[in-house]
């Protein structure tokens, strides 16, 4: 059954979970939509890298239409995508991925298409940090995620996050100091 | 608990988010679903069409060799010269029965050691 894009834009996301589920790409779609601007910047945290963010988004998304009727609480999307998006990270630094050579890129082939100059300097500073490090921040800061949580989707012991944050956040400040400064003098 | 996020760390995280609303990425993503979806049918027809030439190559054989499974395994394993004495061990007297004894056997040990 097709529904009118207005009446999919106005529903509820529970309800187009639902639909989701019954195989309505419209209600799918409109999910997307809704969704990209989270998944889009959480990925590109990660990876520092927007048009490669987007490939891992996307990837995101189509595992979700693969997967969203194993989704039995439909209230539950946000933290379920959220995951997933995590496992997508997560797989592809495990895996001799063929898109990870995107990723292992240098500043001057690095995209920041549609980005705003904190973002592509928080990026840079991002890329500094080894890639657990740059995950615990990112879920931390990012995605404001407590230590438990980060041990609960990543599987790292709380120990090591803890200091992963604490390390990567002292090496963010110090990258980052110019605009802490500015901060100081615009109060 | 998460007790130490630096306030203004955290205020650059919030700053650098970017609203992308961008209708194309939605657009490629259930183009990518279509196309998905499209090879996913590609290789099930596919498998459904070997599948069934398997079948119809097998078929023959396969009845011919059920037949005759059919035919061999009530055969009597001990031949015993009484009538009613054959027909009384007929049930444990054949190659049905020492096959299905022989698979109890097999399940038996199995438990044994791996359980």
């Amino acid at each position: 059954m097709r529904y009118s894009t207005d009446l999919l834009a106005k529903s509820p996301e529970s309800v187009l979970v639902g639909l989701s589920r019954t195989g309505n790409r419209d209600a799918f779609a409109e999910l997307v939509t809704r969704r990209q601007t989270w998944i889009r910047n959480l990925m590109r945290r990660c990876c520092g890298d927007t048009s490669f963010a987007d490939d891992l988004s996307q990837l995101v998304f189509m595992q979700a239409w693969r997967s969203i009727r194993q989704l039995n609480d439909a209230k539950r999307f946000g933290p379920w995508l959220k995951r997933l998006a995590i496992n997508t990270w997560l797989q592809h630094k495990r895996r001799n991925d063929p898109l990870r050579a995107a990723d292992e890129h240098s500043d001057a082939d690095t995209t920041h298409r549609d980005q705003t100059g904190i973002a592509m300097d928080l990026d840079k500073a991002l890329a500094t940090l080894p890639d657990d490090v740059r995950l615990c921040i990112v879920l931390n800061y990012h995605e404001r995620m407590t230590h438990a949580e980060i041990e609960s989707y990543t599987g790292m012991p709380l120990g090591t996050i803890k200091s992963h944050i604490r390390r990567g956040a002292k090496k963010l400040q110090d990258e980052l100091s110019a605009y802490a400064t500015i901060a100081e003098e615009t109060k | 608990m998460n007790t130490e996020c630096d306030p203004k760390l955290a205020a650059l995280f919030a700053e650098a988010e970017t609203e992308l609303g961008d209708p194309a990425f939605a657009k490629n993503v259930m183009h990518s679903i279509d196309s998905e979806r499209r090879k996913t049918l590609l290789v099930w027809g596919a498998l459904l069409i070997a599948a069934l030439a398997c079948a119809a190559l097998v078929a023959a054989p396969l009845v011919t060799a059920l037949d005759m499974a059919t035919g061999l395994l009530p055969t009597s394993l001990v031949s015993v010269e009484t009538d009613w004495l054959q027909e009384l061990l007929a049930p444990v007297n054949s190659i049905a029965a020492a096959l299905a004894l022989g698979f109890l056997a097999v399940r038996m040990f199995y438990r044994r050691v791996f359980r």
